[in-house]
């Protein structure tokens, strides 16, 4: 059997299909078989982005139909990197929440393993896919997992949260649809490499009005300001292995699909400046709310936002050094804030406090994960031997390449402000009174595996780089080379 | 003030949006040239009744151009029934017996449901196994075939609809319907890739695969929605006031 992308979709749907059945014969499939699938696409995510980097980009057919008529997957080194990153922690997190609800009977669980599995194939389908209708389709999936996923507690803020984010993802949906109809009245056609060949020809009112309805849409999935009132909500109400997947997975996806329309899609200038100021502003009003927070999660929820934004400001620079940062950044991001959720939710379980007051005297109680937990917290700054100190040094340098000294400035001030609350919360665990509780929930083996894999990767990263960066250069070099996407695609019909 | 300037802009917008959306010509043919296609449309309608035989293009686009869309939208349909019952599950330590939303309803409602509900569901499969050759297909039929079952859940208080069955009947049909793509993607090298023996164009059998997978997408979604409606329908007694 020949192993080829659409296989990243369709493991996990025949196991969403068939979960409902192999769990009335065996009563833990529904914990299993998520983790089989997962694994599966780790596994095929490293064989396919061995060939690819080998071979060059995979151009996979659906029904037959070569890319201007069918649908069309496209694995390049961008797509490949972002796949195989995604499916890792995937995996990771499901090794994380393997335990998860446990004790809840019924089919609960069964539903939760369906929707969580169901949210992370839709995020690869969105990366992989080279159509534009298609990306809409697994755009509501991760929608449509996300919302009953922020709600899955039940409870009135739950609630609240949920339908808050359904709100505005319904929006996003229906920006996207206008804009994809937008761009098919005048190219005729849904494929991305064919619409980036016609778009010269369409007229600049309508590419306007697309572009704008296209950065409404998906400003909304990317958590960009003003449009990220359902982020932290739902970040927080959401359960912990969900908050870290929205971290590590489908922001992932949200930056993917605006980078894609924009840099591929479009060639209008300006973008790229737009890119940088929103992109400054979220981060900037991000991270002053996150010192202001009183709820670990909300504020874990803030710094996510904010690193987003400066994803965005990197990828506005556009350089193929910022470009490298960017991408390296995603990473970073998708590795570190996960494992902040992770170590967090445990803080939060032992202490039954959702506060920040919950963290005092942590250490004692909980050694090695307040450990980790300060180990990602220095990350997420950008301490030196750690994994995030090499994206943002190389953020800014290429912001340096540029002469955008204000930025330079404004990347660094914010630096400090994530100094400030990260700090307080790791202080508060090792210095702050402890009051005492002897309920002390020990994390069980499977988190600990996947927290510790985490960490590891965090410090291997941090000092010695270059096992990643050959990877992210091919990436960022297959984003910025639009005319070789195109023509791979086309060409070969 | 503040009222009358979000007014103001809100005409502006709606002014330009209105400007661009204009500039599409209503009603206009826009196929293009069908022998030679360079837009996709004109590609579909030459091609569905040639290589496909199938008479309705729609349903050839629906299912096999863009069939990956469809297992996408099934999934869709799949995922918000799923995420509903996982928001409105009832706990098993509540033994308390559930009850529906229903009033009694008078005789003539009754004897006539009963009369309506074969006929409805078999116009429902109609729709869907002839999808292929007359307007409708998997999702209406479907939706039909769930509109027979709102009519039975609304009318009888005690009506079941065995959701032992409908759990293996949904699950059964998205497995097939995967199993029918893979079946193109080992045989063919392609994904939902139709087989060649396709038919003769009008026929009931013809369009190769396309029928089979909008008969499974019709069973699909005939259960989803009745499943969310069963579950949306079904409260706790002593609950309503």
């Amino acid at each position: 059997m020949v192993i080829s992308p659409v296989h990243y979709i369709v493991a996990p749907l025949l196991a969403a299909f068939a979960i409902p059945l192999l769990s009335k014969i065996y009563k833990d499939a529904a914990r299993v078989v998520p983790g089989i699938v997962l694994f599966y696409n780790v596994i095929i995510s490293f064989v396919l982005m061995k060939q690819v980097l080998k071979q060059g980009m995979i151009n996979e057919v659906i029904a037959g139909w070569q890319p201007p008529w069918g649908i069309n997957l496209v694995l390049t080194p961008f797509t490949g990197f972002l796949a195989a990153m995604i499916s890792v922690m995937g995996f990771i997190i499901w090794l994380y929440g393997f335990r998860f609800k446990r004790t809840l009977k019924g089919g609960v669980v069964k539903y939760y393993e369906i929707l969580q599995m169901m949210m992370i194939a839709g995020s690869i389908g969105v990366i992989i896919t080279g159509d534009l209708f298609n990306m809409f389709v697994f755009i509501e999936i991760v929608g449509i997992t996300a919302y009953s996923l922020t709600a899955f507690y039940r409870d009135r803020n739950g609630a609240e949260a949920g339908f808050k984010y359904l709100l505005l993802g319904s929006l996003a949906s229906t920006f996207l649809l206008l804009a994809i109809l937008l761009i098919y009245t005048q190219t005729g056609t849904l494929n991305m490499a064919q619409i980036a060949e016609r778009m010269p020809e369409v007229s600049s009112g309508i590419k306007i009005t697309a572009l704008v309805f296209f950065l409404i849409a998906l400003g909304i999935e990317a958590e960009m300001f003003p449009l990220n009132g359902w982020a932290p909500d739902a970040y927080e109400q959401a359960p912990s292995p969900t908050s870290a997947t929205f971290a590590a997975v489908v922001s992932i996806a949200g930056v993917y699909a605006l980078v894609r329309i924009l840099f591929t899609l479009f060639d209008v200038a300006g973008v790229h400046q737009y890119l940088i100021v929103m992109g400054f502003v979220t981060m900037l009003v991000a991270e002053i709310a996150a010192v202001s927070q009183k709820n670990l999660k909300r504020m874990l929820a803030y710094s996510s936002i904010g690193q987003v934004g400066l994803v965005l400001i990197a990828f506005g620079v556009g350089s193929p050094l910022a470009v490298f940062g960017a991408l390296f950044l995603m990473l970073n991001h998708a590795v570190i804030k996960s494992l902040l959720f992770m170590t967090g939710s445990y803080f939060i379980y032992n202490s039954g406090e959702k506060r920040l007051e919950g963290l005092n005297g942590m250490h004692k109680r909980l050694p090695y994960v307040s450990a980790l937990f300060s180990l990602a917290a220095f990350a997420i700054i950008g301490f030196p031997p750690f994994s995030g100190f090499w994206s943002k040094f190389y953020i800014l340098i290429a912001a340096s390449d540029q002469k955008m000294i204000f930025l330079i400035i404004g990347i660094l001030l914010v630096t400090i402000i994530e100094l400030v609350y990260y700090l307080r919360s790791v202080g508060r665990i090792y210095f702050a009174k402890e009051e005492m509780q002897d309920i002390a929930h020990k994390p069980s083996v499977n988190a600990l595996i996947a927290m510790s894999f985490l960490a590891l990767f965090i410090i291997i990263i941090g000092i010695y780089p270059d096992i990643i960066t050959g990877y992210i250069n091919q990436a960022a070099a297959a984003l910025l080379d639009k005319t070789h996407y195109v023509q791979q695609i086309l060409g070969s019909k | 003030m503040k009222r009358y300037i979000i007014f103001l802009f809100i005409a502006v917008l709606g002014w330009t949006l209105a400007q661009t959306f204009r500039a599409i010509p209503f009603g206009a043919d826009r196929r293009g040239n069908l022998d030679q296609p360079d837009r996709v449309a004109a590609f579909y309608l030459k091609e569905s009744p040639e290589t496909l035989q199938t008479a309705n293009s729609i349903t050839a686009i629906v299912v096999n151009f863009r069939g990956f869309d469809t297992l996408g939208e099934v999934t869709v349909l799949f995922l918000a029934a799923t995420g509903l019952a996982s928001i409105l599950y009832r706990k098993e330590e509540d033994d308390e017996t559930e009850e529906r939303i229903t009033l009694i309803s008078s005789s003539l409602v009754r004897t006539g449901a009963k009369i309506l509900f074969p006929l409805i569901l078999l116009l429902g499969i109609y729709v869907f196994i002839h999808g292929h050759l007359t307007p409708g297909g998997g999702f209406q039929g479907g939706a039909i075939i769930a509109t027979g079952f709102l009519l039975m859940l609304i009318t009888y208080k005690r009506f079941d609809t065995n959701h032992n069955l409908m759990v293996w009947l949904e699950s059964l049909a998205g497995l097939a319907f995967v199993a029918t793509g893979l079946y193109g993607l080992f045989t063919y090298g392609s994904f939902l890739q139709n087989t060649h023996s396709v038919g003769t164009l009008n026929d009931l059998i013809s369009g190769g695969l396309i029928p089979l997978i909008y008969i499974f997408i019709g069973i699909k979604v005939g259960t989803e929605l009745t499943n969310i409606l069963d579950i949306l329908l079904k409260i706790k007694p002593g609950k309503q006031s």
